[in-house]
């Protein structure tokens, strides 16, 4: 019974793998203009950094390895399902969607694991060898940091997922949220660490942020992956870390519960 | 001859004030998506702002520019990206109108197909990027002791058209791809995080490559770097003074001359999507 739901699942996944594959020349385009993205970014920070002195504790090569690591990871962390919710809800496929023998939330989830698993091989894959062609190979700070990296990726994954559905569950009230995914959208950007890390910023505004679940999401994965943090310092990061998972996690089924009660149906 | 010539234009600006007025009116259908806009904008340029602020304490100046100046840049870069937004945002969802076949309604019409396609959905919400545009300008302005005349005002208009223009034929080129390639593509983002750090930062701190591709292929640079450093006498490139404003203008000019042409172009190749 369980494995049957699985197999439904899988199918989703596969067509939405193959629904990525569709447009080539898009595959191209993102790829040519996240690699001018990745070298304008790397010239910024070399042309910063002339001095050769490391900066609030960073020197210029790790700062390089920071932001094609961070390019990739923004492959990894890709989410369709605000816009997916949104564009049900307003269409009204929301109620074909939800009449499926599957959960809808399942659906959406494993419809974005399809994408990324079609994104590692179009864009992720041609963006590591770019920067390591043309920038600096981006090699982690030791063996170590392997695991940690790669569970404090998997929860950072998650972190995102969930703000992006709660973003998107805001339509069941609000009908058109692309502003507000827009919001969430610049949050990310900015408050991160994904284009500038947060070393940069004063005491005051730092402390904030780590309040905050957003630098959970890029900021502590490219801290492990470049070595910046470790030890208890560390492990107490990836402790918030997990506190902002499980809070975004119950804060996601409670708001799916009583969203997907009182579905507005615009005459789907 | 000069009469019919009135005539349309007049024709053209009616239709401009009904295509607002339903703007404005779209707009107040979803509240809390002008709520949303109303605090996305502010918080991306408040938050861009705050990190100039912050790289500037760590590093110093950049190549000989100091926080007001970069202020002083980043305001006058927010205000023609809004402009540019207000005007020409359709340009990157052009892909969205080609495969779907929407150009068969403008072409149909007795206007200009691409006045139609811009100012039919003219973006009345670039106006809440404006306000964090012009706020953080006036502090660039106080912050780097800018010296008003009626010259330099001028001049600051001048540029500011020519900016918009530049960056409003660079979506343009960029939207008409997709009429050769039948694809949805969306440069929208990419293009606004390559232009971020091209036009608020000042592109001299750049190997020289880069900075030829953005004066002369792509140029970028003429949307704020050279006129800003003509008129706060900063670099090699302060000798152009205000009259690198009039040059964005000219630049600006032929970038939409070019793109209007490629347009032209994609438009004739145009074939429905069978509506």
């Amino acid at each position: 019974m369980k494995l049957k739901g699985l197999s439904k699942y899988l199918y989703v996944y596969k067509t939405q793998i193959i629904r990525c594959f569709t447009y080539k020349f898009e595959v191209y385009g993102n790829i040519l203009m996240q690699s001018i993205i990745m070298i304008t970014s790397a010239f910024f920070w070399r042309a910063l950094y002339r001095t050769g002195n490391p900066v609030a504790g960073v020197d210029v090569e790790g700062m390089l390895t920071y932001i094609i690591i961070s390019a990739m990871m923004s492959v990894l962390l890709i989410t369709n399902v605000e816009r997916r919710i949104e564009n049900s809800v307003q269409k009204g496929t929301i109620a074909m969607d939800m009449m499926k023998p599957l959960n809808i939330f399942g659906i959406y989830l494993v419809e974005d694991l399809g994408s990324i698993t079609a994104l590692v091989f179009q864009n992720l894959l041609p963006i590591f060898l770019v920067g390591s062609l043309l920038v600096k190979v981006p090699t982690i700070c030791s063996t170590e940091h392997i695991p940690l990296f790669a569970i404090s990726m998997l929860m950072s994954f998650f972190i995102n997922w969930l703000i992006a559905a709660l973003f998107g569950m805001w339509s069941f009230t609000a009908v058109n949220v692309d502003a507000l995914i827009q919001v969430k959208k610049h949050l990310i950007r900015l408050l991160s660490g994904s284009i500038i890390p947060m070393w940069f910023f004063p005491d005051w505004f730092r402390n904030i942020l780590e309040a905050l679940p957003f630098v959970y999401i890029y900021q502590l994965p490219l801290d492990i992956y470049i070595g910046k943090s470790s030890g208890d310092e560390l492990a107490g990061m990836m402790m918030i870390q997990f506190v902002w998972l499980i809070i975004l996690l119950i804060a996601f089924a409670y708001v799916a519960r009583r969203a997907t009660k009182k579905v507005l149906v615009q005459g789907g | 001859m000069f009469g019919k010539f009135l005539k349309e234009l007049w024709h053209y600006i009616d239709v401009t004030i009904c295509n607002i007025k339903m703007a404005l009116m779209m707009i107040i259908e979803y509240p809390a998506n002008l709520a949303g806009w109303m605090i996305s904008n502010p918080i991306q340029f408040i938050l861009g702002f705050a990190t100039i602020k912050f790289v500037v304490e760590q590093f110093g100046e950049i190549n000989g520019w100091n926080y007001g100046q970069l202020a002083f840049l980043y305001g006058l870069s927010v205000i023609s990206h809004a402009l540019s937004m207000i005007f020409f945002v359709q340009g990157w969802f052009m892909g969205w109108f080609v495969i779907e076949g929407d150009f068969d309604r403008y072409l149909t019409r007795p206007l200009g197909v691409m006045y139609q396609f811009f100012f039919t959905n003219i973006n009345i919400f670039g106006i809440t990027d404006l306000i964090p545009g012009i706020c953080v300008f006036i502090y660039g302005c106080v912050k780097s002791g800018f010296e008003w005349s009626i010259l330099k005002a001028i001049a600051i208009i001048v540029m500011l058209i020519g900016a918009t223009l530049i960056r409003g034929g660079i979506y343009i080129m960029l939207g008409t791809t997709s009429f050769f390639t039948k694809s949805p593509m969306d440069f929208g983002q990419y293009t606004q995080e390559i232009v971020d750090k091209t036009t608020m930062y000042p592109i001299s701190m750049y190997p020289e490559s880069m900075q030829f591709v953005l004066t002369y292929l792509i140029p970028i640079g003429w949307v704020s770097f050279y006129p800003v450093s003509g008129l706060l006498g900063i670099g090699d490139s302060s000798y152009f003074g205000t009259s690198a404003a009039f040059m964005t203008l000219l630049v600006g000019l032929i970038v939409m001359l070019v793109a209007g042409a490629f347009f032209r172009l994609g438009l004739k190749g145009y074939e429905s999507a069978g509506n």
